[in-house]
Protein backbone atom coordinates (compact mmCIF):
# COMPACT_ATOMS: atom_id res chain seq x y z
CA UNK A 1 0.00 0.00 0.00
CA UNK A 2 1.36 3.58 -0.78
CA UNK A 3 0.72 6.94 0.59
CA UNK A 4 -0.18 8.97 -2.17
CA UNK A 5 -0.41 12.83 -2.47
CA UNK A 6 -3.09 14.33 -4.52
CA UNK A 7 -1.93 17.61 -5.50
CA UNK A 8 -3.61 20.70 -6.90
CA UNK A 9 -2.70 21.61 -10.24
CA UNK A 10 -3.39 25.25 -9.97
CA UNK A 11 -4.03 28.20 -8.00
CA UNK A 12 -7.44 29.17 -6.94
CA UNK A 13 -9.58 28.58 -4.27
CA UNK A 14 -11.70 25.39 -3.27
CA UNK A 15 -15.15 25.67 -4.90
CA UNK A 16 -16.78 21.92 -3.73
CA UNK A 17 -15.21 19.03 -1.95
CA UNK A 18 -16.32 15.62 -3.70
CA UNK A 19 -14.87 13.05 -0.87
CA UNK A 20 -14.48 12.58 2.15
CA UNK A 21 -12.28 9.58 4.02
CA UNK A 22 -13.16 6.33 4.11
CA UNK A 23 -14.45 6.82 0.29
CA UNK A 24 -13.45 4.02 -2.18
CA UNK A 25 -12.30 5.79 -5.27
CA UNK A 26 -11.08 4.64 -9.05
CA UNK A 27 -8.66 6.10 -11.42
CA UNK A 28 -10.39 9.44 -12.82
CA UNK A 29 -12.46 10.46 -9.95
CA UNK A 30 -12.27 13.96 -8.77
CA UNK A 31 -11.99 14.54 -4.71
CA UNK A 32 -11.96 18.22 -5.02
CA UNK A 33 -13.01 21.31 -7.24
CA UNK A 34 -10.91 24.19 -7.23
CA UNK A 35 -12.27 27.81 -8.92
CA UNK A 36 -9.71 29.27 -11.06
CA UNK A 37 -9.96 31.18 -14.04
CA UNK A 38 -13.25 31.20 -14.23
CA UNK A 39 -13.38 27.96 -14.27
CA UNK A 40 -14.30 25.04 -12.09
CA UNK A 41 -11.01 22.38 -12.31
CA UNK A 42 -11.07 19.28 -10.60
CA UNK A 43 -8.31 17.84 -8.56
CA UNK A 44 -8.45 13.99 -9.92
CA UNK A 45 -6.58 11.21 -8.70
CA UNK A 46 -4.75 8.83 -11.11
CA UNK A 47 -4.92 6.35 -8.56
CA UNK A 48 -7.37 3.62 -7.41
CA UNK A 49 -7.08 3.65 -3.60
CA UNK A 50 -9.45 4.95 -0.78
CA UNK A 51 -9.47 8.05 0.75
CA UNK A 52 -7.28 8.73 4.03
CA UNK A 53 -7.22 12.70 4.44
CA UNK A 54 -8.92 15.25 2.84
CA UNK A 55 -6.92 18.58 3.79
CA UNK A 56 -9.58 21.46 2.65
CA UNK A 57 -12.61 22.68 2.95
CA UNK A 58 -14.96 24.93 0.87
CA UNK A 59 -13.75 28.52 0.11
CA UNK A 60 -9.88 27.41 1.05
CA UNK A 61 -7.41 29.24 -0.87
CA UNK A 62 -5.11 26.78 -2.58
CA UNK A 63 -1.79 27.03 -4.35
CA UNK A 64 -0.41 25.31 -7.30
CA UNK A 65 1.32 21.87 -5.80
CA UNK A 66 -0.30 21.96 -2.66
CA UNK A 67 -1.26 18.40 -1.29
CA UNK A 68 -5.51 18.45 -0.69
CA UNK A 69 -5.93 14.92 -0.39
CA UNK A 70 -4.20 11.49 0.52
CA UNK A 71 -5.21 8.19 -0.61
CA UNK A 72 -3.69 4.85 -0.21
CA UNK A 73 -3.88 2.84 -2.71
CA UNK B 1 36.24 -37.44 -37.90
CA UNK B 2 37.67 -33.52 -36.97
CA UNK B 3 34.55 -31.85 -38.51
CA UNK B 4 32.59 -34.22 -36.01
CA UNK B 5 35.00 -32.94 -33.72
CA UNK B 6 34.24 -29.31 -34.28
CA UNK B 7 30.82 -29.38 -34.81
CA UNK B 8 30.31 -31.31 -31.31
CA UNK B 9 32.43 -28.21 -30.45
CA UNK B 10 30.08 -25.32 -32.00
CA UNK B 11 27.11 -27.35 -30.37
CA UNK B 12 28.79 -27.11 -26.97
CA UNK B 13 29.81 -23.53 -27.34
CA UNK B 14 26.14 -22.40 -28.72
CA UNK B 15 24.09 -24.27 -26.12
CA UNK B 16 26.54 -22.72 -23.43
CA UNK B 17 25.61 -19.48 -24.76
CA UNK B 18 22.28 -19.78 -25.36
CA UNK B 19 21.79 -20.63 -21.82
CA UNK B 20 22.68 -17.41 -20.44
CA UNK B 21 24.17 -16.80 -16.89
CA UNK B 22 23.34 -20.11 -15.43
CA UNK B 23 20.26 -22.13 -14.32
CA UNK B 24 20.60 -21.01 -10.99
CA UNK B 25 20.03 -17.57 -12.04
CA UNK B 26 18.10 -17.78 -14.38
CA UNK B 27 16.22 -19.96 -11.91
CA UNK B 28 15.82 -16.62 -9.18
CA UNK B 29 14.26 -14.26 -12.08
CA UNK B 30 11.87 -17.36 -12.93
CA UNK B 31 10.90 -17.35 -9.28
CA UNK B 32 10.67 -13.19 -9.02
CA UNK B 33 8.18 -13.32 -12.29
CA UNK B 34 10.88 -12.12 -14.34
CA UNK B 35 11.70 -12.88 -17.98
CA UNK B 36 14.85 -13.83 -18.83
CA UNK B 37 16.76 -11.95 -22.15
CA UNK B 38 15.67 -14.91 -24.32
CA UNK B 39 12.13 -14.86 -22.97
CA UNK B 40 11.89 -11.29 -23.91
CA UNK B 41 13.27 -11.96 -27.62
CA UNK B 42 10.84 -13.92 -28.02
CA UNK B 43 8.20 -11.48 -26.81
CA UNK B 44 9.56 -8.58 -29.09
CA UNK B 45 9.53 -10.14 -32.11
CA UNK B 46 7.61 -11.92 -34.67
CA UNK B 47 7.83 -15.89 -34.34
CA UNK B 48 10.97 -17.52 -35.59
CA UNK B 49 12.53 -14.12 -36.92
CA UNK B 50 15.65 -13.69 -34.78
CA UNK B 51 18.67 -13.64 -36.10
CA UNK B 52 21.47 -13.24 -33.38
CA UNK B 53 25.02 -11.23 -33.79
CA UNK B 54 27.66 -11.64 -31.99
CA UNK B 55 26.58 -14.94 -29.61
CA UNK B 56 30.15 -16.05 -29.30
CA UNK B 57 31.42 -12.97 -27.90
CA UNK B 58 32.49 -12.63 -24.85
CA UNK B 59 35.34 -10.17 -22.43
CA UNK B 60 37.10 -8.63 -24.82
CA UNK B 61 39.09 -6.88 -21.52
CA UNK B 62 39.70 -10.75 -19.27
CA UNK B 63 40.22 -13.55 -22.05
CA UNK B 64 40.09 -15.90 -19.12
CA UNK B 65 36.69 -14.79 -17.66
CA UNK B 66 35.00 -15.85 -21.63
CA UNK B 67 32.90 -18.64 -19.68
CA UNK B 68 31.75 -15.72 -17.13
CA UNK B 69 31.08 -13.32 -19.89
CA UNK B 70 29.45 -15.15 -22.82
CA UNK B 71 27.55 -13.31 -25.36
CA UNK B 72 29.20 -10.51 -22.96
CA UNK B 73 25.42 -9.66 -21.40
CA UNK B 74 24.48 -8.09 -23.97
CA UNK B 75 22.67 -9.84 -26.89
CA UNK B 76 21.93 -8.35 -30.37
CA UNK B 77 20.27 -8.99 -33.45
CA UNK B 78 18.03 -8.49 -36.46
CA UNK B 79 14.48 -9.61 -35.96
CA UNK B 80 10.98 -8.67 -37.39
CA UNK B 81 8.34 -6.64 -35.94
CA UNK B 82 4.79 -6.49 -37.79
CA UNK B 83 6.89 -8.07 -40.44
CA UNK B 84 9.64 -5.11 -40.60
CA UNK B 85 13.02 -5.27 -39.87
CA UNK B 86 14.23 -3.81 -36.60
CA UNK B 87 17.87 -4.09 -34.85
CA UNK B 88 17.89 -5.09 -31.07
CA UNK B 89 19.95 -4.79 -28.18
CA UNK B 90 18.46 -7.21 -25.27
CA UNK B 91 20.50 -6.72 -22.15
CA UNK B 92 21.44 -10.31 -19.99
CA UNK B 93 21.42 -8.98 -16.86
CA UNK B 94 22.20 -12.59 -15.79
CA UNK B 95 25.61 -11.75 -17.47
CA UNK B 96 27.75 -9.86 -15.63
CA UNK B 97 24.49 -7.21 -14.58
CA UNK B 98 24.91 -6.64 -18.33
CA UNK B 99 26.93 -4.28 -17.57
CA UNK B 100 29.07 -2.50 -20.38
CA UNK B 101 32.76 -3.28 -21.42
CA UNK B 102 34.77 -3.66 -24.76
CA UNK B 103 32.44 -6.48 -26.21
CA UNK B 104 29.33 -5.68 -25.57
CA UNK B 105 30.16 -1.24 -26.55
CA UNK B 106 31.25 -3.05 -30.37
CA UNK B 107 27.80 -5.18 -30.64
CA UNK B 108 25.67 -2.03 -29.33
CA UNK B 109 27.47 0.24 -32.01
CA UNK B 110 27.01 -1.95 -34.59
CA UNK B 111 22.83 -2.33 -33.94
CA UNK B 112 22.82 1.16 -34.04
CA UNK B 113 25.16 1.87 -37.49
CA UNK B 114 23.32 -0.86 -39.53
CA UNK B 115 20.13 0.53 -38.41
CA UNK B 116 20.99 4.16 -38.77
CA UNK B 117 22.86 3.11 -42.27
CA UNK B 118 20.46 0.92 -43.90
CA UNK B 119 16.90 2.20 -42.16
CA UNK B 120 15.42 -0.07 -39.26
CA UNK B 121 14.61 1.15 -36.25
CA UNK B 122 16.66 0.15 -33.00
CA UNK B 123 15.42 -1.17 -30.09
CA UNK B 124 17.18 -1.49 -26.58
CA UNK B 125 15.80 -3.80 -24.11
CA UNK B 126 17.24 -2.26 -21.20
CA UNK B 127 18.07 -3.54 -17.59
CA UNK B 128 21.65 -2.88 -17.08
CA UNK B 129 24.06 -1.61 -13.95
CA UNK B 130 26.28 0.60 -15.79
CA UNK B 131 30.12 0.01 -16.71
CA UNK B 132 32.10 -2.83 -16.01
CA UNK B 133 34.20 -2.97 -13.15
CA UNK B 134 37.07 -3.34 -13.13
CA UNK B 135 36.90 -2.96 -16.95
CA UNK B 136 36.76 1.03 -17.01
CA UNK B 137 38.47 1.43 -13.97
CA UNK B 138 41.64 3.77 -14.13
CA UNK B 139 42.88 6.28 -16.99
CA UNK B 140 43.76 2.71 -19.11
CA UNK B 141 40.73 1.36 -18.88
CA UNK B 142 38.67 4.65 -19.53
CA UNK B 143 41.00 5.38 -21.84
CA UNK B 144 40.09 1.87 -23.26
CA UNK B 145 36.49 1.48 -23.05
CA UNK B 146 34.93 4.65 -23.03
CA UNK B 147 34.39 7.62 -25.72
CA UNK B 148 36.19 5.93 -28.71
CA UNK B 149 33.11 5.99 -31.00
CA UNK B 150 31.98 9.88 -31.52
CA UNK B 151 28.25 8.27 -32.64
CA UNK B 152 27.58 6.30 -29.81
CA UNK B 153 25.29 8.76 -28.22
CA UNK B 154 24.65 10.90 -31.55
CA UNK B 155 21.20 11.24 -32.64
CA UNK B 156 19.87 12.22 -36.09
CA UNK B 157 16.69 10.74 -36.02
CA UNK B 158 17.37 8.67 -38.99
CA UNK B 159 15.48 6.01 -38.26
CA UNK B 160 12.92 5.54 -34.83
CA UNK B 161 14.44 4.23 -31.64
CA UNK B 162 12.89 2.78 -28.36
CA UNK B 163 13.99 1.83 -25.28
CA UNK B 164 12.16 -0.22 -22.92
CA UNK B 165 13.25 0.33 -18.34
CA UNK B 166 13.20 -3.00 -17.03
CA UNK B 167 14.37 -3.63 -13.37
CA UNK B 168 17.79 -1.58 -12.54
CA UNK B 169 18.02 0.19 -15.37
CA UNK B 170 21.49 2.26 -14.62
CA UNK B 171 24.15 3.55 -17.18
CA UNK B 172 23.72 3.00 -20.55
CA UNK B 173 20.01 1.55 -20.26
CA UNK B 174 19.05 5.16 -18.81
CA UNK B 175 21.33 7.15 -21.49
CA UNK B 176 19.47 4.99 -23.86
CA UNK B 177 15.82 5.30 -23.03
CA UNK B 178 16.73 9.46 -22.58
CA UNK B 179 17.94 9.54 -26.13
CA UNK B 180 14.83 7.18 -27.55
CA UNK B 181 11.73 8.74 -29.58
CA UNK B 182 9.42 6.01 -27.14
CA UNK B 183 10.71 4.93 -23.60
CA UNK B 184 8.53 2.61 -22.13
CA UNK B 185 8.86 1.26 -18.50
CA UNK B 186 8.04 -1.46 -16.37
CA UNK B 187 6.34 -0.20 -12.74
CA UNK B 188 9.21 -1.45 -10.53
CA UNK B 189 11.80 -0.97 -12.46
CA UNK B 190 14.54 2.15 -11.63
CA UNK B 191 15.87 4.77 -14.00
CA UNK B 192 18.72 6.49 -12.80
CA UNK B 193 22.10 8.33 -12.87
CA UNK B 194 23.71 6.29 -10.63
CA UNK B 195 22.58 3.15 -8.06
CA UNK B 196 21.65 3.48 -4.33
CA UNK B 197 24.80 2.09 -3.41
CA UNK B 198 27.31 4.41 -4.97
CA UNK B 199 24.78 7.89 -3.50
CA UNK B 200 25.02 5.84 0.23
CA UNK B 201 28.55 5.43 -0.31
CA UNK B 202 29.52 8.62 -1.82
CA UNK B 203 27.06 10.90 -0.59
CA UNK B 204 25.72 9.47 2.75
CA UNK B 205 22.21 9.76 1.35
CA UNK B 206 20.22 6.71 2.33
CA UNK B 207 17.91 6.40 -1.01
CA UNK B 208 14.87 4.16 -1.47
CA UNK B 209 14.71 2.80 -5.11
CA UNK B 210 11.36 4.54 -6.40
CA UNK B 211 11.80 7.72 -4.81
CA UNK B 212 15.45 7.85 -6.85
CA UNK B 213 14.05 6.17 -9.76
CA UNK B 214 10.59 4.65 -9.73
CA UNK B 215 8.25 4.74 -12.68
CA UNK B 216 5.93 7.93 -10.63
CA UNK B 217 8.96 9.91 -10.72
CA UNK B 218 9.27 9.46 -14.46
CA UNK B 219 5.84 9.32 -15.58
CA UNK B 220 4.83 12.12 -13.13
CA UNK B 221 7.92 14.70 -12.79
CA UNK B 222 10.60 14.41 -15.09
CA UNK B 223 8.43 13.14 -18.25
CA UNK B 224 11.23 11.15 -19.20
CA UNK B 225 9.00 7.66 -20.07
CA UNK B 226 6.61 7.97 -22.40
CA UNK B 227 4.23 5.10 -21.23
CA UNK B 228 4.23 3.36 -18.03
CA UNK B 229 2.90 -0.53 -18.11
CA UNK B 230 1.65 -2.64 -15.09
CA UNK B 231 2.95 -5.76 -16.55
CA UNK B 232 5.97 -7.08 -17.99
CA UNK B 233 4.45 -8.55 -21.42
CA UNK B 234 2.84 -5.33 -21.72
CA UNK B 235 6.36 -3.64 -22.28
CA UNK B 236 6.57 -5.41 -25.56
CA UNK B 237 2.82 -4.91 -27.04
CA UNK B 238 3.86 -1.15 -26.32
CA UNK B 239 7.12 -1.31 -28.26
CA UNK B 240 5.06 -3.51 -31.19
CA UNK B 241 2.48 -1.15 -31.49
CA UNK B 242 4.76 2.24 -31.27
CA UNK B 243 6.35 0.65 -34.07
CA UNK B 244 3.16 0.44 -36.27
CA UNK B 245 2.73 4.04 -36.18
CA UNK B 246 6.27 4.71 -37.50
CA UNK B 247 7.80 4.26 -40.87
CA UNK B 248 11.07 2.34 -41.23
CA UNK B 249 13.02 5.35 -41.83
CA UNK B 250 12.84 8.84 -41.93
CA UNK B 251 12.94 8.44 -45.95
CA UNK B 252 9.47 6.80 -46.13
CA UNK B 253 5.64 7.64 -45.37
CA UNK B 254 4.36 5.69 -42.33
CA UNK B 255 2.35 2.39 -43.20
CA UNK B 256 -0.59 2.13 -43.57
CA UNK B 257 -3.43 0.20 -41.85
CA UNK B 258 -7.00 -1.20 -42.60
CA UNK B 259 -9.50 1.21 -40.57
CA UNK B 260 -11.10 -0.63 -37.67
CA UNK B 261 -15.28 -1.70 -38.11
CA UNK B 262 -16.86 0.93 -35.93
CA UNK B 263 -14.89 3.83 -36.42
CA UNK B 264 -16.52 6.84 -36.62
CA UNK B 265 -19.63 5.03 -35.33
CA UNK B 266 -19.59 8.32 -32.01
CA UNK B 267 -19.14 11.06 -34.50
CA UNK B 268 -22.82 11.91 -33.84
CA UNK B 269 -23.07 12.39 -30.33
CA UNK B 270 -18.95 13.94 -29.66
CA UNK B 271 -20.71 17.58 -29.79
CA UNK B 272 -22.37 16.43 -26.33
CA UNK B 273 -19.11 16.01 -24.65
CA UNK B 274 -18.87 19.42 -24.79
CA UNK B 275 -20.68 21.25 -21.32
CA UNK B 276 -23.29 23.69 -21.64
CA UNK B 277 -21.49 26.27 -19.63
CA UNK B 278 -18.04 27.53 -20.66
CA UNK B 279 -16.94 27.43 -17.02
CA UNK B 280 -16.84 23.66 -17.08
CA UNK B 281 -14.31 21.03 -18.39
CA UNK B 282 -14.31 17.67 -19.84
CA UNK B 283 -12.05 15.67 -20.97
CA UNK B 284 -10.50 15.60 -24.66
CA UNK B 285 -9.45 11.92 -25.11
CA UNK B 286 -13.58 11.29 -25.69
CA UNK B 287 -13.20 13.11 -27.98
CA UNK B 288 -10.20 12.11 -29.77
CA UNK B 289 -11.16 8.74 -29.40
CA UNK B 290 -14.58 9.32 -31.51
CA UNK B 291 -12.62 11.30 -34.19
CA UNK B 292 -9.83 8.65 -34.78
CA UNK B 293 -9.79 5.46 -36.01
CA UNK B 294 -11.54 2.98 -33.42
CA UNK B 295 -9.20 2.07 -30.56
CA UNK B 296 -5.96 3.27 -32.60
CA UNK B 297 -5.13 6.46 -29.83
CA UNK B 298 -1.76 5.39 -28.25
CA UNK B 299 -0.74 8.49 -25.73
CA UNK B 300 2.31 9.80 -24.54
CA UNK B 301 3.55 11.05 -21.30
CA UNK B 302 -0.37 10.60 -20.27
CA UNK B 303 0.49 11.32 -16.71
CA UNK B 304 2.99 14.01 -17.52
CA UNK B 305 2.00 18.22 -18.44
CA UNK B 306 -1.67 16.63 -18.62
CA UNK B 307 -3.05 19.75 -20.18
CA UNK B 308 -2.09 18.71 -22.88
CA UNK B 309 -2.73 15.20 -24.58
CA UNK B 310 -0.29 13.84 -27.41
CA UNK B 311 -1.11 10.67 -29.11
CA UNK B 312 -0.26 8.45 -32.21
CA UNK B 313 -3.64 7.19 -33.93
CA UNK B 314 -4.98 6.22 -37.05
CA UNK B 315 -7.60 8.54 -39.34
CA UNK B 316 -8.60 6.66 -42.37
CA UNK B 317 -5.91 4.19 -42.05
CA UNK B 318 -3.00 6.93 -41.74
CA UNK B 319 -0.61 7.91 -38.67
CA UNK B 320 -1.44 10.71 -37.40
CA UNK B 321 -0.17 12.94 -34.30
CA UNK B 322 -2.94 14.51 -32.58
CA UNK B 323 -1.66 16.94 -30.10
CA UNK B 324 -5.02 18.27 -27.66
CA UNK B 325 -5.21 20.81 -25.03
CA UNK B 326 -6.98 19.19 -21.75
CA UNK B 327 -9.15 21.40 -19.72
CA UNK B 328 -10.02 18.63 -17.46
CA UNK B 329 -6.94 19.60 -16.23
CA UNK B 330 -5.72 23.23 -15.59
CA UNK B 331 -8.68 23.82 -17.79
CA UNK B 332 -6.35 23.72 -20.68
CA UNK B 333 -4.20 26.16 -19.44
CA UNK B 334 -0.57 24.86 -20.87
CA UNK B 335 1.99 24.79 -17.95
CA UNK B 336 6.02 24.07 -18.85
CA UNK B 337 5.65 20.48 -18.78
CA UNK B 338 2.70 20.45 -21.07
CA UNK B 339 4.85 23.25 -23.46
CA UNK B 340 8.22 20.35 -23.47
CA UNK B 341 5.38 17.24 -24.12
CA UNK B 342 4.49 18.48 -27.12
CA UNK B 343 7.80 20.02 -27.97
CA UNK B 344 9.06 16.30 -27.90
CA UNK B 345 5.74 15.64 -29.80
CA UNK B 346 6.26 17.83 -32.85
CA UNK B 347 9.85 16.86 -33.50
CA UNK B 348 8.80 12.78 -33.46
CA UNK B 349 6.05 13.46 -35.64
CA UNK B 350 8.15 15.62 -38.07
CA UNK B 351 11.01 13.73 -37.96
CA UNK B 352 9.11 10.55 -39.00
CA UNK B 353 6.62 12.15 -41.33
CA UNK B 354 3.66 11.85 -39.20
CA UNK B 355 1.24 14.50 -39.91
CA UNK B 356 -0.09 16.50 -36.82
CA UNK B 357 -3.76 17.04 -35.65
CA UNK B 358 -3.98 20.24 -33.33
CA UNK B 359 -7.84 20.07 -31.45
CA UNK B 360 -7.51 23.55 -29.15
CA UNK B 361 -9.44 24.12 -26.10
CA UNK B 362 -7.36 26.03 -24.05
CA UNK B 363 -7.62 29.81 -22.15
CA UNK B 364 -3.98 30.41 -22.57
CA UNK B 365 -0.34 29.40 -21.49
CA UNK B 366 -0.25 29.27 -17.87
CA UNK B 367 0.44 32.24 -15.89
CA UNK B 368 1.53 32.92 -12.22
CA UNK B 369 4.64 32.79 -9.95
CA UNK B 370 5.42 28.63 -10.12
CA UNK B 371 4.60 29.42 -14.41
CA UNK B 372 7.83 31.54 -14.28
CA UNK B 373 9.79 29.80 -12.45
CA UNK B 374 9.82 26.73 -14.31
CA UNK B 375 10.94 28.84 -17.21
CA UNK B 376 7.42 28.93 -18.73
CA UNK B 377 8.83 31.77 -21.58
CA UNK B 378 11.20 29.44 -22.72
CA UNK B 379 9.30 26.27 -23.31
CA UNK B 380 6.39 28.27 -25.13
CA UNK B 381 9.27 29.48 -27.72
CA UNK B 382 10.67 26.13 -27.99
CA UNK B 383 6.68 25.38 -28.79
CA UNK B 384 6.61 28.34 -31.00
CA UNK B 385 9.71 27.50 -32.54
CA UNK B 386 9.03 23.80 -33.49
CA UNK B 387 5.21 24.76 -34.87
CA UNK B 388 7.52 27.06 -37.45
CA UNK B 389 9.74 24.24 -38.33
CA UNK B 390 6.75 21.41 -38.61
CA UNK B 391 7.53 20.26 -42.71
CA UNK B 392 4.55 17.67 -42.61
CA UNK B 393 0.63 18.39 -43.37
CA UNK B 394 -1.05 20.26 -40.09
CA UNK B 395 -5.01 20.70 -39.51
CA UNK B 396 -6.03 22.18 -36.37
CA UNK B 397 -9.63 22.21 -35.11
CA UNK B 398 -10.84 25.29 -32.76
CA UNK B 399 -13.19 23.41 -30.64
CA UNK B 400 -13.74 26.00 -28.07
CA UNK B 401 -11.36 28.51 -26.73
CA UNK B 402 -8.68 29.74 -28.19
CA UNK B 403 -6.62 33.07 -26.74
CA UNK B 404 -3.19 34.69 -26.63
CA UNK B 405 -0.05 33.47 -27.79
CA UNK B 406 -1.78 30.05 -27.38
CA UNK B 407 -3.67 30.13 -30.19
CA UNK B 408 -0.90 31.01 -32.67
CA UNK B 409 1.90 27.90 -30.96
CA UNK B 410 -1.62 25.35 -31.17
CA UNK B 411 -1.82 26.65 -35.05
CA UNK B 412 -3.48 29.46 -35.76
CA UNK B 413 -3.28 31.86 -38.56
CA UNK B 414 -0.83 30.41 -41.32
CA UNK B 415 0.54 28.17 -38.35
CA UNK B 416 -1.31 25.15 -39.78
CA UNK B 417 -2.15 24.08 -42.80
CA UNK B 418 -5.87 24.79 -42.92
CA UNK B 419 -7.80 25.94 -39.75
CA UNK B 420 -10.99 24.67 -39.19
CA UNK B 421 -13.51 25.68 -36.38
CA UNK B 422 -16.23 24.32 -34.45
CA UNK B 423 -19.46 26.77 -33.94
CA UNK B 424 -18.54 27.01 -30.70
CA UNK B 425 -15.10 28.68 -31.16
CA UNK B 426 -14.25 31.51 -28.94
CA UNK B 427 -11.17 33.57 -30.54
CA UNK B 428 -9.61 36.84 -28.51
CA UNK B 429 -6.02 37.76 -26.99
CA UNK B 430 -7.37 36.67 -23.17
CA UNK B 431 -11.10 35.62 -21.85
CA UNK B 432 -13.76 38.14 -22.31
CA UNK B 433 -13.97 38.49 -18.91
CA UNK B 434 -10.39 39.87 -18.29
CA UNK B 435 -10.66 41.58 -21.39
CA UNK B 436 -13.90 43.97 -20.10
CA UNK B 437 -12.16 44.68 -16.81
CA UNK B 438 -8.86 46.00 -18.63
CA UNK B 439 -10.53 47.34 -21.85
CA UNK B 440 -13.26 49.18 -20.24
CA UNK B 441 -11.97 49.70 -16.31
CA UNK B 442 -14.95 48.09 -15.44
CA UNK B 443 -15.61 45.24 -12.43
CA UNK B 444 -18.23 42.59 -12.58
CA UNK B 445 -21.03 44.30 -11.09
CA UNK B 446 -20.13 47.88 -11.84
CA UNK B 447 -22.96 49.40 -14.00
CA UNK B 448 -22.35 48.90 -17.59
CA UNK B 449 -20.41 45.61 -16.79
CA UNK B 450 -22.74 43.26 -18.40
CA UNK B 451 -23.42 45.02 -22.04
CA UNK B 452 -20.02 45.60 -22.39
CA UNK B 453 -18.84 41.98 -21.58
CA UNK B 454 -21.62 41.08 -24.19
CA UNK B 455 -20.05 42.97 -26.65
CA UNK B 456 -16.79 41.56 -26.16
CA UNK B 457 -18.18 38.10 -26.11
CA UNK B 458 -19.90 38.50 -29.19
CA UNK B 459 -16.47 39.84 -31.01
CA UNK B 460 -14.82 36.91 -30.13
CA UNK B 461 -16.98 34.28 -31.62
CA UNK B 462 -16.19 32.45 -34.95
CA UNK B 463 -17.39 34.13 -37.77
CA UNK B 464 -14.97 37.00 -37.25
CA UNK B 465 -12.46 34.22 -37.61
CA UNK B 466 -14.26 32.89 -40.76
CA UNK B 467 -14.89 36.42 -42.16
CA UNK B 468 -11.16 37.63 -42.23
CA UNK B 469 -10.22 33.70 -43.66
CA UNK B 470 -8.24 32.82 -40.25
CA UNK B 471 -10.46 29.93 -40.45
CA UNK B 472 -10.58 28.36 -43.64
CA UNK B 473 -14.17 26.52 -42.44
CA UNK B 474 -16.79 26.79 -39.67
CA UNK B 475 -17.50 22.09 -39.22
CA UNK B 476 -20.43 20.97 -37.30
CA UNK B 477 -19.05 18.83 -34.67
CA UNK B 478 -20.50 15.49 -36.05
CA UNK B 479 -18.07 16.29 -39.24
CA UNK B 480 -14.52 16.53 -37.76
CA UNK B 481 -13.55 13.19 -38.55
CA UNK B 482 -14.57 13.11 -42.04
CA UNK B 483 -13.30 16.57 -42.88
CA UNK B 484 -9.89 15.56 -41.25
CA UNK B 485 -9.49 12.01 -43.04
CA UNK B 486 -10.25 14.34 -46.68
CA UNK B 487 -8.43 17.81 -45.93
CA UNK B 488 -5.11 15.47 -44.71
CA UNK B 489 -5.14 13.71 -48.25
CA UNK B 490 -5.51 17.15 -49.54
CA UNK B 491 -2.80 18.26 -48.06
CA UNK B 492 -0.68 15.37 -48.74
CA UNK B 493 3.02 15.72 -49.21
CA UNK B 494 2.56 14.18 -52.96
CA UNK B 495 5.74 15.43 -54.15
CA UNK B 496 8.03 14.11 -51.61
CA UNK B 497 5.80 10.72 -50.97
CA UNK B 498 5.39 11.62 -48.09
CA UNK B 499 8.60 12.50 -46.46
CA UNK B 500 9.28 15.68 -44.78
CA UNK B 501 11.93 17.94 -44.47
CA UNK B 502 13.36 16.65 -40.58
CA UNK B 503 14.45 20.46 -39.65
CA UNK B 504 14.15 19.36 -36.31
CA UNK B 505 16.16 15.89 -36.51
CA UNK B 506 18.62 16.92 -34.59
CA UNK B 507 16.80 18.99 -31.41
CA UNK B 508 17.18 17.58 -27.94
CA UNK B 509 16.01 14.10 -26.77
CA UNK B 510 14.46 15.58 -24.10
CA UNK B 511 13.55 19.32 -22.70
Amino acid sequence: MARIEIKSEITGTVWQVKSSPGDKVESGDTLVVVESMKMEIPVITEDAGTVKEILVKEKDPVAEGQVVAVIEG
Amino acid sequence: MAFETLLEEYEKRRAKALAMGGAEKLARRRKAGTLNARERIERLFDPGTFLESGLFGASGVYPEEAEETLTDGKIAGYGKVGGRDVAAVINDFTVKGASTSATNSKKVAHMKRTATERGVPLVIIGESTGARLPDAMGARGMGQLLGNDPTQFRRLRETPMVTAVLGPSFGSSAWLACLSDFAVMHKGATMAVSSPRLIEMAMNEKVDLEELGGWRLHADVTGLVDQVVDKEEEVFEAIRRFLSYMPGHNQEAPPDAPVPAGSGADMDSVFAVLPQSRTQVYDVRRIIRAVVDKDTLFELKPRFGKSAVTGLARLGGKSVGIVANNPLHRGGALDADACRKITDFLVLCDSFNVPVVLLVDTPGFQIGTEAEKSGAPGKIMNFMNAMTLLTVPRLSVIIRKSYGRAYVCMGGGRHSDDVAAWPTAEISFMSPDFATMIVHGVKPGDPGFAEKLADIEQESDVWGLAAVFAAQAVIKPEETRDYLIRMLDVYRLRMTRGVGQHLMRSWPTSY
